[in-house]
């Protein structure tokens, strides 16, 4: 593998370790993704040269700027894995080993415009958080998004749930008790004064804060 | 524990049968078919709140037959699926009819595929197989039976067809490992659960699926049957497992289960689109506009003030008051009583001033029951349509800044008919803090059916301006009061999810047997405590002391409230029944002792004033004795507040009724 990927997949992985409150760089070398990349010691080494990380005895920190990188490639990540489920309809056990090849060709403004096309989404497929990029802040964009909350779909017009972001995992079981999981199609009846939503024969009443949870892909 | 309890029944007959299934199926319409014995049919989820029993003859033998709270998902989402759950994994069930929504099929299979983990019998009711038909469903029941595994028969259960195929249907499921295949680590850990639970356990699967969801109302379950050091293992078992997964595995286990559902329905579902109900579809959709909604709203308002107020404490009341018991009936008993009895007090006990038919009788079958009716009727028509639910989309962003969610208003319209089954019909709530916002509510200020029809009727003698003043204050109240209690109860509101019914004609037989129902429960209940209230008020008047009591009570009474001194017989007696109480303002507003601005303002005391007896046994049984005192000693003080205040602003403000 080149040099580039060797270390964009570093990057990711100390980044992603950090995630989990670890910083070993003995475990890092274990991971499967890294270990195949061809990544050892020495490579480490070589980002510690770029002010990139910091090594002390086993463990591994992120430099300010590192940080900055290591957040860009992963947002990279977890978009890739996203456009490919939501939009591409990949097996999910297959998606992480896609979206580790996608990732590397993917530039920031294709990023960016990914972003946009699924609706800034706030986690990934596993529901880890995805970095926020400079399109999340900005309002209005060329790009019509795919993916969109539930409450900005247009009165009257179907759509097919992407996934759920709920605020507490109750509100997940109740709302898969009655059949409302990704994959549904739900109609959308009124917004107001609460969200009514059809999903199949079944009319629902919700309101507002729990359908800002709901992603739907336009259909 | 409260559904745990064994009864006689259960001795008597060795098999057990359940209904059980989504809410508002046809579960109830099914036990009264079978059983003979009422249970509440209505067009909104949530009607069943309790368990109803009876007996039923299945395969030719004679079986308890039980009536559960509709649920989803066998992982409880509030108190009434906790009863299901409870009956299913407590007592000793032999099998389970399970009720579907034919055009639910989607969500009903949700629930059989846990029912089979179970290991229970289980037989199939595709019931309203007629209105699937008009949305177009062709449903192939034949593949059903062998996909599942177990009997399945199409019913329509309010025309009593195909109720007999589904009496021969419970069995096992055959198919039961091929129902739902889990993944490895889902697999692992249930079975690892499986084996800690006691050998005796029936529906170990099942169980140890619910533990791996981390439901936490099976806490109850665990400490019973469980000792500490097992609970320890299976709980490290559990959140191990939810380690690996960055979704609840409860919902984990869900989507697989739907999957399956999906799977099973692409193969014996076909749909063949079709053009709904035009009239129905409309009415649905405009009455949870938000203008709409409103306007629909003030025609069903106007339209029980009309009926209830106007032709039923108005007109028919004075029919049978003014004329068949005051011309007719009265004068009659009193001239026999006075011909057959030789001592003064009996005859006073009977016919005399607090008399037992010139007044007991007199208010509770004269002025009470006539309105009581008509209410009923008015009410069961509403509960049928399946406006209710649409009620509590218009309502719940206002319910809301009460601390509490639209699902709110179901219990709290329910009130109106009677506050004591209302608040065992809060167990529709999903928190403790809604639970006791609304009971409190209703024992505040919800007036019930009887009290509510004697409050129409004398306002609608008086304005339409003095019963929008009465409305107007008591909303304002509940308002308050439910903003304050949500600051001080502390924990959450829920979520707002609701499922809203199809808008349905309702069926005139089932208004009728229902309001019969309703008006046979009221005579039952309430005429003994009239003749207790009356009773009372005879034995005081009898050792004068009445009059002290009169002229103790003067000072809030007579001065505070403007009322005249007449009208503390009235509240004493409103501390038995409201509605009682109400009769006795009722009374003296004909014989002309209250202004309008008097009648307005003993109205909303009364309508705040102290719960009835029964009710208050009831807060004690759902929320404990102390919370049953609490309210007492708030709620008695507060109505005679409101009442005085008022009474000042009237007067103050110079406003003519």
């Amino acid at each position: 593998m080149n040099q580039d990927t060797i270390k964009e997949e570093l990057m990711e992985f100390i980044w992603t370790e950090r995630e989990h409150g670890a910083n070993s760089i003995e475990a890092l070398l274990q991971i499967e993704e890294v270990k195949s990349s061809g990544a050892t010691l020495d490579s480490i080494r070589k980002l510690q040269g770029e002010g990139l990380v910091q090594i002390s005895g086993d463990k591994v920190t992120l430099t300010a700027s590192g940080d900055k990188l290591s957040e860009k490639i992963v947002r990279r990540h977890r978009l890739a894995e996203r456009l490919l489920s939501d939009v591409l309809d990949i097996d999910e056990s297959s998606l992480d080993l896609h979206a580790c090849n996608f990732e590397h060709s993917i530039s920031s403004e294709v990023a960016e415009s990914i972003c946009t096309l699924l609706g800034h989404p706030p986690s990934c497929p596993h529901g880890h958080p995805i970095p926020k990029g400079e399109c999340c802040m900005r309002t209005s964009s060329l790009i019509k998004p795919l993916v969109i909350p539930l409450t900005e779909l247009a009165v009257g017009t179907e759509g097919r749930v992407s996934f759920i972001v709920p605020k507490t995992s109750k509100r997940l079981e109740k709302l898969g008790s009655l059949g409302l999981v990704p994959g549904s199609v739900v109609k959308l009846n009124q917004k107001k004064p609460a969200f009514v939503i059809q999903l199949g024969q079944t009319t629902l009443a919700l309101e507002a804060d729990i359908v800002e949870d709901i992603f739907v892909k336009r259909s | 524990m409260r559904h745990g309890k064994k009864n006689k029944e259960d001795q008597i007959y060795p098999k057990k049968v359940v209904l059980v299934g989504n809410p508002n199926v046809g579960k109830s319409v099914i036990f009264g078919a079978f059983t003979g014995r009422y249970a509440t049919v209505s067009n909104y989820p949530g009607t069943t709140v309790e368990i109803s029993r009876g007996v039923v003859t299945l395969k030719g033998e004679k079986t308890l037959l039980i009536d559960s709270p509709g649920t989803n998902t066998l992982v409880p989402t509030s108190e009434d699926e906790v009863v299901t759950r409870d009956i299913l994994i407590n007592e000793d069930i032999s099998s389970v009819l399970q009720v579907m929504d034919t055009k639910n099929i989607r969500r009903g299979l949700l629930v059989t595929l846990q029912l089979a983990e179970m290991d229970l019998p289980v037989g199939l009711s595709l019931n309203m197989y007629d209105e699937a038909g008009e949305k177009g469903f062709d449903i192939d029941v034949e593949k059903l039976k062998e996909i599942v595994g177990t009997e399945v028969a199409p019913t329509i259960a309010t025309q009593r067809w195909g109720l007999d195929k589904l009496k021969a249907t419970p069995s096992l499921s055959k198919n039961l490992s091929e129902l739902v295949t889990y993944p490895p680590q889902i697999d692992k850990a249930a079975r690892a659960i499986e084996d800690l639970l006691p050998t005796a356990t029936r529906s170990g699967r099942a169980i140890s699926l619910m533990l791996v969801s981390g439901d936490d109302t099976m806490e109850g379950w665990v400490e019973k049957n469980l000792d500490k050091a097992t609970i320890e293992k299976i709980y490290t078992i559990a959140a191990e497992l939810q380690r690996r997964y960055s979704e609840p595995v409860g919902f984990v286990i869900n989507k697989l289960r739907l999957a399956r559902v999906d799977k099973i329905i692409s193969e014996v579902v076909t749909m063949t689109p079709v053009k709904g109900g035009v009239i129905s579809d409309f009415i649905g959709r405009w009455s949870m506009h938000p203008i709409g909604g409103l306007l629909i709203l003030a025609v069903v308002l106007f339209a029980m003030y009309q009926f209830v107020g106007v032709f039923g404490a108005g007109i028919s009341v004075d029919f049978i008051e003014t004329h068949i018991f005051g011309e007719y009936l009265n004068p009659w008993i009193t001239r026999v009583v006075e011909f057959l009895s030789p001592w003064t007090i009996v005859e006073e006990l009977i016919v005399g001033e607090y008399g037992m038919v010139t007044m007991a009788m007199t208010y509770a079958i004269a002025i009470v029951l006539p309105i009581v009716s008509f209410f009923f009727i008015f009410f069961s028509f509403l509960e049928d349509s399946g406006y209710l639910p649409r009620l509590a989309v218009m309502v719940d962003k206002l319910f809301k800044m009460m601390g509490l969610n639209g699902k709110a208003v179901l219990p709290m319209v329910l009130g109106l008919g009677c506050a004591t089954m209302a608040t065992m019909t809060t167990r529709i709530l999903e928190t403790r803090k809604e639970r006791i916002i609304v009971t409190l509510l209703l024992a505040l200020g919800i007036p019930c059916s009887a009290q509510l029809g004697v409050i129409l009727g004398m306002l609608s003698a008086i304005s339409l301006t003095a019963t929008l003043i009465w409305a107007g204050a008591v909303v304002l109240v509940l308002f308050v009061v439910s903003y304050l209690a949500s600051k001080v109860v502390p924990g959450e509101t829920s979520d707002f999810i609701l499922e809203v019914p199809p808008i349905r004609m309702p069926k005139l037989s089932n208004i009728l047997l229902k309001t019969y129902v309703r008006v046979l429960w009221y005579l039952k209940e309430a005429v003994p405590l009239f003749m207790l209230g009356t009773l009372i008020l005879f034995l005081l008047d009898k050792f004068k002391i009445l009059t002290t009591l009169e002229w103790v009570a003067s000072p809030i009474i007579v001065r505070f409230l403007d009322l005249p001194k007449e009208a503390t017989g009235a509240f004493i007696i409103g501390f038995l029944r409201r509605d009682y109480g109400a009769a006795g303002l009722f009374q003296m507003q004909k014989a002309g002792l209250l202004d309008p601005t008097q009648v307005v303002v003993s109205l909303v005391t009364i309508t705040l004033f102290i719960p009835c007896i029964a009710n208050l046994f009831m807060i004690a049984k759902e929320r404990g004795i102390k919370s049953a005192v609490y309210m007492s000693v708030f709620i008695f003080p507060f109505a005679l507040l409101v009442g005085g205040v008022l009474n000042i602003v009237l007067r103050t403000l110079n406003i003519l009724l």
